[in-house]
Parts: C-alpha cells; structure tokens; sequence
C-alpha cells in the first residue's frame, strides 16, 4: 500500500515523535532512579568513610523530589537551554555531549556506511552472478560474523590498530545482509526487470534504474534499523575500546550515579531512535 | 542432514551443561594457587587462569550458565510478548526506548558487592523483560490478521466461545509463532550476555560465563601464552552456528 507524504501525516508523525520522547525519558529516568542500585554507591563499600560522610555523599547523589517533579523541572531546565550540570563530573551536560556525539556519530556513520555497502555488494554477487559458490560463501561469511559478539571483533581490530569503524561494519553486515539479499532477489525475479533484460537493457542501467529506483523505500527503511543497531553495537565498542564517546560516558553517568546526565542520554537517543524510525516511515 | 548435525552438537553441549558438575575436572572456582597461569597439561587441559582456577572446568560451568539461562529470558520475553501483545501503543513506546542503553545502565546501576547467584538471575531477567517488544509486535500483527481471517469469522458465528476460539483456534497459529521467536531470540540473548561479560556488566566473579570467561580477550598476552584463553569464544561460536542453523 503506497501511503502519500501529506503535511497531516508529517504533522501526526512529529507530534508522535515528541511524545514518545517525552515518555521515553520519563520511563527511563523512572527505570533508573527506581533500580534496586540507584541509592547505593561506590562509597558504601568503603570501611573508612564514616555514616556521616556516607550520609552527605547520598544526598549529593539522590535527589529529594518525587520523580515527576524531577523530570517536569529537569524538562524546564532543557528547554530554557542546556541538559544541567553533571553530578558525577561537575561539568555542564551540554559541554560533555557537545565533545562525545561527534565522536560516535562518525563510528555509527562509517559503520553503517561499511555494514551497508559490504551487505549490498555480497548480496549483488550471491544474487546477480547466480553462481552457487559465490552465494555459499556469502552466508558462510554472514553466519560466521553473526556468531562473534561485535565487542570481541573489536578488540581484535584494536590490537591490530586497524579502524573500529571496520569492526561494527563487520558486526553489521550480517544482520543486513539478508534482508538486502531479499531485496535484490525479489528485483531480479520481477516482470519489469525480466522484460528489460529481454529487451537487452545493459547490466548499469538495470542496477541504477530498476534495481536502486525500485528499492529505495526499503533501503530507507533498512537504513534506520542499521543506525540503531549500529548504536546499539557502537556502546560496548566505545567501552570496551576506550572510545571517548556516548557509549563510555552512559557508563560513566550510570556508574556515577549522575541522573542529570543519565536523562539527558535517554532523552537523546530515544529522539535518536524514533526520529530514525519515523523518517523511515514517512519516505517507505 | 545440517540441522540433524547441528541439533546433535547442540545436545551434546546442552548435556556437557547439565552433567557439569559430573564432568567437570575440578569445581570452578576451585584455586590451585601454585599453579596460575598453568600452560596445557595432564592435569589442567586447557591449563589455569590467572587466580590458579582449571580453564576447562569454568568453561563446562560456563557453559551451563549461558546455554541453560539465555533459553529460560527468551521464554520469559516470549511469554510477556504474549500477554502485552495487544497494547500497540504500550509496544510502540518501548520499541522506541533505547534497550540496550538503558540495559546497560540498569545493570551498571547494581551495587557492587551484588552476589554471583543474583547477578545471573538479573542479568537474564533484564534480558527477559526487556526483550518483550519485539515478539510482541509480531503476536500483535499475527493475531490482526486472524481477526479478520474467514475461518474465525465462522467459528464466532457457529457460537463458539472467545475462550474456546483462543485455546483451540487461534493458540496453534501463535505457537507456531512463538517457537520461531524463541529460537531468534535465545542466540540474541547469549550474544547479549557475552557482550555484557566482556565489559564487566554480566554474571559476577567468581561463576563463569561465556561472557566473563571471554573477557580474558582484553589481554592480549593472554592469548599468546595460552592459545586455550579462545576456547570460550571458540564454543560460543560454534554453538552460534547450530542455532543459526536451527533458527527459523
């Protein structure tokens, strides 16, 4: 069903997008500041602190207000600019996030880029050259990857000082690669492309014309469930590998106890999420 | 004839799991503190860590962990999934919500001195919980479209009971349904937990599992003193493939 791009439908999106983010925040600052752990520290394990300074450290860590008036003031705070200030690094949220998303945003980016390019040009061989060869040893190599956790293929890439950029390209590739072979299978079994081949139209025309034209509400589609799980992958990466961006700081906020920072991460990446998602919506 | 192979290998590992404490040369957490970082020998196969504890028995321990719990978070994610399938809006918001962010960080939020028993118990119903959404846009979609078949059109206007037409007529469809989700989620969860044992958020020392046993691969002079250290990541990986093979 072909749905039309009509300014009610990008409206009905938009105003579905800020409220799954102002709940997303909401459901994660509430998953957070209600964990079991939330109200135990670091510090607790520390025989030489005495109860007072513990008592001191836990007021610094926990905020005395119910947690929908946490949120609604912390919802104030960020619009009139800035996320707050950082418990655990006494830094302004806003600074922090301005130094790391750069940082992941060129992982995910370079990433997705790999994942997606490598995943279209195995699924090209094993589906046009129609060689069985080719096609085994595209979902040998697809069915190999899947079984690597991404974060051990990075660390491989790491020792060798090779690019992690490469490594997430070789964790996504295999969870792209059979839907893009899917794509391209159906293109190539369709009338339209049968009767072109027929008629003795050249192998780049078929490619730009009948095979991209036909499938770039999909590839949109598969573009913003790559992203997120590019993010999704790029969080251990970034732990793992020491990489100074969103992934480690999450880490650090969620270590620290810092819930300024902590809903403002929610905040960001379910915007992330859902904007990927609905921008995926609105051009399939 | 590949998934026969594969079903066997994962029997046999699945029966190595279960007969640990059988098998198994040593307990895991057993230390022989004369002889840590032990290359491989008649005593130790796979040779010892570096607290002196026997690779092999860990990893048949591991092994148990891993293979017996992640199958146990995906019954759980697949039996939520089934309940909450038809709160679309409830299901729209939690497939927009970051997972494994916030996984992460409720797993990073417990506090340190949590015991072993619990943090498996945790880790794995974390995964349950919040694997939910998934299957359960897939029950959701599934069970809209045999709302609207003729053949439960004409149960209803034989007179059928709802109770009736869920047990007996929709229930096989979605059974169907939720074996396939099991089977895509169970390698998800393993791969989960390895993940989250590697950078220190899966199952606390000293129980092993795949994941934390994997974590040795951040030394890489390790590796090169004790090729063994890949075992773990050579299992899991082997078992990755048998559950690829058996997916649906």
């Amino acid at each position: 069903m072909i749905r039309v791009l009509t300014p009610r439908r990008l409206l009905s999106n938009l105003f579905s997008l800020i409220v799954i983010v102002l709940l997303g925040g909401f459901a994660a600052a509430a998953l957070v500041r209600y964990s079991p752990g939330f109200s135990s520290i670091p510090e607790d394990l520390d025989p030489s602190i005495s109860p007072e300074t513990l008592q001191a450290l836990h007021a610094r860590y926990e905020d005395s207000n119910p947690l929908p008036v946490f949120y609604a003031r912390y919802l104030a705070g960020t619009f009139k600019g800035g996320f707050g200030i950082s418990t655990a690094l006494n830094q302004p949220v806003a600074d922090l996030l301005r130094r790391r998303a750069p940082v992941t945003a060129k992982l995910i980016a370079m990433g997705t880029a790999g994942g997606l390019l490598l995943g279209a040009l195995l699924a090209w061989m094993a589906v046009w050259t129609r060689k069985a060869y080719l096609e085994t040893a595209a979902f040998s190599l697809s069915g190999l990857l899947l079984a690597v956790p991404p974060a051990v293929l990075a660390l491989a890439f790491f020792f060798n000082q090779a690019p992690l950029a490469i490594a997430l390209a070789l964790a996504l590739f295999p969870r792209l690669f059979g839907t893009m072979r899917t794509l391209l299978d159906d293109a190539w079994r369709s009338p339209t492309l049968l009767a072109a081949r027929a008629r003795g139209v050249g192998p780049g025309v078929i490619a730009s014309r009948y095979v991209l034209g036909g499938a770039i509400p999909q590839i949109v589609a598969l573009l913003g469930v790559a992203l997120v799980l590019a993010f999704g992958a790029a969080i251990p990466i970034e732990v793992i590998c020491g990489v100074p961006g969103i992934g480690a700081l999450a880490l650090q906020a969620a270590v620290g106890r810092d819930m300024p920072l902590l809903c403002a991460l929610a905040l960001i990446i379910t915007f992330f999420v859902t904007f990927v998602h609905s921008v995926g919506d609105l051009l399939a | 004839m590949k998934q026969k192979i594969a079903i066997a290998i994962l029997a046999l590992v699945a029966l190595c799991a279960l007969l640990a404490p059988v098998i198994a040369p040593y307990d895991y957490s057993r230390q022989f503190r004369d002889t840590p970082h032990a290359t491989a020998s008649s005593q130790f196969l796979m040779g010892t860590d570096d607290l002196g504890r026997d690779r092999l028995s860990r990893l048949i321990y591991a092994t148990r962990v891993s293979i017996l719990l992640a199958p146990a978070a995906a019954l759980v994610s697949v039996m939520l999934a089934l309940l909450l399938s038809g709160f679309t809006s409830l299901t729209t918001l939690c497939l927009s919500l970051p997972w494994i962010f916030l996984f992460i960080i409720l797993r990073a939020l417990m506090p340190l001195n949590t015991r072993p028993l619990e943090s498996i118990l945790l880790t794995f119903a974390l995964m349950g919980v919040a694997g939910w959404a998934w299957p359960a846009r897939i029950f959701g979609a599934s069970i809209e479209q045999m709302k609207q078949s003729g053949w439960l059109l004409q149960a209803r206007a034989s007179g059928i009971g709802s109770r009736r037409i869920a047990l007996v007529h929709v229930w096989p469809h979605l059974r169907a349904i939720a074996w396939a989700q099991l089977r895509v989620l169970v390698p998800a969860y393993i791969l989960s937990e390895a993940s989250l044992g590697l950078i220190g958020l899966g199952v606390a020392e000293p129980l092993p599992s795949w994941g934390n046993l994997l974590a040795e691969l951040q030394r890489p002079e390790a590796v090169h003193s004790n090729p063994w250290v890949l075992a773990p990541l050579g299992l899991l990986m082997i078992v990755m493939i048998c559950l690829e093979q058996v997916a649906p």
